[in-house]
């Protein structure tokens, strides 16, 4: 055997090094729920980004959209105008778009969104701290029941298929999908509003009525889901119809399935074979459409609270649009990105404990 | 078959005929079918794809498709000396009745398990719906199955569907069936879609828990080796109807109706030099409108004018070996040929 010398014995050394190095590094990024966080965090930062130079690509800015107000309403020169609103706002309109993004950019790694641009010393973070939660509540208890009655109502048509009940509901569920929500929107305030007069729809603006005290007492609580009502049952209306004919496609799917045919030859209750064998199958290629659709609905929840005055994230937003004020539009985006990818961050990591088979080594 | 039922019999059924009604017309699935079960016997049916053998197994635990119908007959079902007949259960006693009386393990079981759902849950979730609540017992007895069947017991009893291969899932599925010994097993297909020698290892796994726990076995098969090697009786269908049954030598050695002769000679023997296999010339009967007289004779080579008007019925020298033919002698004299020609080889 020829002896080595130590050149090489350190240099074979550090070989070995960088390889366990590679392993570790190799091993990490197989690790699942590492690689999912990953990508979540990359398609926020892209996603962000993007949103960041489209609102700069709409046409006008702060600026110019106030310059013009003022110049409508008090009748003075433009020059006197600009001054006056650069001087009120903390903006440069001369900077550029990059320039002005990797300012931002910076601020948003240190978890500051920045103060308003239209209204200076407002932050962001509490402007969206005061709407995000209305949003949350209407757009997450209208998914939500939305989603249990169309697993409900699915698995109704799917048993009796062919039966009138089926007909009759599956009529339903295509109209309900085919009128898209803003329509359900505006045909709520028609009908239940103004027709039947069943609710004081210009009352309702807001999200609580402001003569009650905010806190856990009744008239309060009364008060908000009063005011969140009409919203929700849109979001209910215009998303059921989807759930339903998926449950029903995918139960009826099930129904046919060996298992479900030697659990009745086992002699099983029907209540069990429903819920463990039938229900809980047909209902798993929902949960994941129930993720994309929450991205869905909240983007939507701009135009329903605008039409239903609903003061909730989409009416911020959306106020911010009119007025171009870059940095609440930019924050509320950050805001609704990452609530989208870590609702789909969450399911992604919890859906093997409703799938067994998709389970991933090291999750039990 | 209506002399009282003796002690030692489970199951009878009795001049059961069932239809299935559909667009183009009725499908006469099964006609007049009448046998006899006893305790811890092996009955093989035998017969092509699509001659009722599914039917009437499906019929004893009365998961016959929506569009079937009994146009007639009974199963009648003996339990410590109470008969009953299982075509007129409530809806609830019927359920009780399924598993703990008549377990059946289906045609490709490969998917009978519900994938979400663990071994154990399954195994509770069967005994727990016929009134036996105790976990811990109801292991014990999961895993003493699991352990006949070969299994390796705690690991299958916490596994998922998927973690098992096809045949784990099929022997898991026979530990399950005789979880709440029921006096009957229906074993559709037991042996299909798996491999040789997990086929080998289901058979004697079968055999030893017959053995053991004593309940009779209905089996459905097309595969003759496993009928030779499992089944106490064999009865052949053909177009719906039994055709010949008798103990299984007697079937095998001494065939007296040409399609169960025709199924015979279709299995390739080891022992001979074969050009060819033979196969029973023409195709199975429609069923919408079946064949006058004997539903065979179109395709029989012994068939006379006698068989196109007359359907034959089940008589035998032998009062346990019956066939339903008019020309068993046309068939004793061409095996004798046959014998005389591999004899001269």
């Amino acid at each position: 055997m020829v002896s080595q010398t130590p050149d090489v014995v350190a240099a074979t050394g550090q070989a070995n090094m960088l390889d366990r190095l590679y392993d570790s590094v190799l091993n990490i990024y197989r690790n699942h729920t590492f690689r999912v966080i990953i990508q979540a965090i990359i398609t926020v930062w892209a996603v962000v980004t993007f949103t960041f130079f489209l609102v700069r690509l709409m046409p006008g800015n702060p600026i110019d959209v106030l310059i013009e107000q003022i110049l409508v309403q008090e009748g003075i020169s433009y020059q006197e105008a600009y001054d006056r609103v650069a001087a009120s706002f903390d903006f440069d309109p001369d900077a550029t778009a990059l320039d002005q993004y990797f300012d931002w950019f910076g601020d948003v790694l240190r978890l500051d969104l920045g103060t308003s641009i239209t209204s200076p010393g407002t932050r962001v973070v509490d402007e969206i701290a005061r709407y995000l939660p209305w949003t949350l509540f209407a757009v997450g208890s209208g998914l939500l029941i939305s989603f249990v009655l169309g697993i409900v109502l699915g698995m109704t048509m799917a048993y009796y298929r062919n039966s009138p009940l089926d007909h009759i509901l599956s009529l339903f569920a295509s109209f309900m999908t085919g009128v898209p929500n803003y329509i359900w929107g505006l045909l709520i305030i028609i009908i239940l509003g103004i027709q039947l007069n069943w609710f004081n729809v210009g009352a309702l603006r807001g999200t609580y009525d402001v003569n009650t005290t905010p806190g856990f007492n009744l008239p309060f609580i009364v008060s908000v889901l009063e005011h969140a009502l009409l919203p929700i049952i849109t979001y209910v209306v215009s998303t059921l119809g989807g759930w339903m004919l998926n449950m029903k496609s995918s139960t009826m799917s099930v129904l046919n399935d060996d298992y479900v045919n030697v659990a009745e030859a086992r002699g099983l209750k029907d209540s069990r074979i429903i819920t463990a064998y039938v229900g809980r199958n047909a209902s798993l290629p929902l949960f994941t459409q129930l993720t994309i659709s929450i991205g869905f609905v909240l983007g939507s929840g701009v135009v329903i609270e605008e039409i239903f005055v609903y003061w909730g994230l989409g009416h911020y937003l959306f106020a911010s649009i009119t007025t171009r004020d870059y940095t609440s539009m930019q924050g509320v985006f950050v805001i609704l990105v990452i609530t989208v990818v870590f609702a789909n961050l969450i399911a992604d990591l919890t859906y093997g404990f409703l799938d067994p088979r998709v389970r991933v080594s090291g999750q039990k | 078959m209506s002399q009282p039922m003796n002690d030692d019999v489970v199951l009878r059924v009795d001049d059961l005929s069932i239809v299935y009604q559909t667009k183009r017309g009725n499908v006469q699935a099964t006609t007049n079918i009448s046998f006899d079960l006893k305790r811890g016997q092996a009955m093989a049916l035998i017969g092509e794809s699509g001659s009722g053998k599914t039917t009437v197994s499906l019929s004893l635990i009365r998961k016959l498709p929506k569009n079937a119908l009994i146009t007639q007959g009974q199963v009648l079902y003996q339990r410590d000396g109470n008969v009953r007949d299982v075509l007129k259960l409530s809806k609830r006693e019927l359920r009780e009745f399924r598993w703990k009386d008549c377990a059946m393990v289906f045609q490709g079981s490969q998917n009978a398990f519900n994938p979400v759902l663990k071994i154990r849950t399954q195994f509770e979730d069967t005994a727990r719906a016929h009134g036996w609540t105790d976990k811990n017992a109801v292991r014990e007895r999961a895993l003493e199955l699991l352990r006949l069947v070969r299994l390796d017991p705690e690991r299958v009893y916490e596994a998922y569907p998927h973690e098992l291969s096809g045949g784990m899932k099929q022997r898991t599925l026979l530990a399950l069936g005789v979880l709440l010994n029921p006096q009957v097993v229906i074993l559709d297909e037991p042996t299909t879609a798996l491999d040789i020698l997990t086929q080998r290892a289901i058979i004697d796994v079968l055999n030893e828990m017959q053995q053991r726990l004593n309940f009779s076995i209905i089996f459905i098969s097309h595969d003759l080796s496993l009928a030779a090697e499992m089944a106490d009786v064999v009865a052949t269908v053909y177009a719906g109807e039994i055709v010949e049954i008798g103990p299984v030598n007697d079937m095998f050695y001494d065939p007296q109706h040409p399609y169960t002769h025709g199924l015979l000679t279709s299995v390739p023997k080891l022992d001979h030099e074969q050009d060819f296999v033979s196969s029973i010339a023409g195709a199975p009967p429609n069923l919408i409108s079946p064949p006058s007289g004997c539903k065979f004779h179109p395709r029989c080579p012994y068939a006379t004018d006698k068989c196109s008007e007359d359907d034959p019925t089940l008589t035998g020298e032998k009062p346990d070996h019956l066939a339903a033919c008019w020309n068993k002698d046309a068939l004793l004299e061409a095996r004798e040929e046959i014998a005389r020609k591999e004899l001269a080889q």
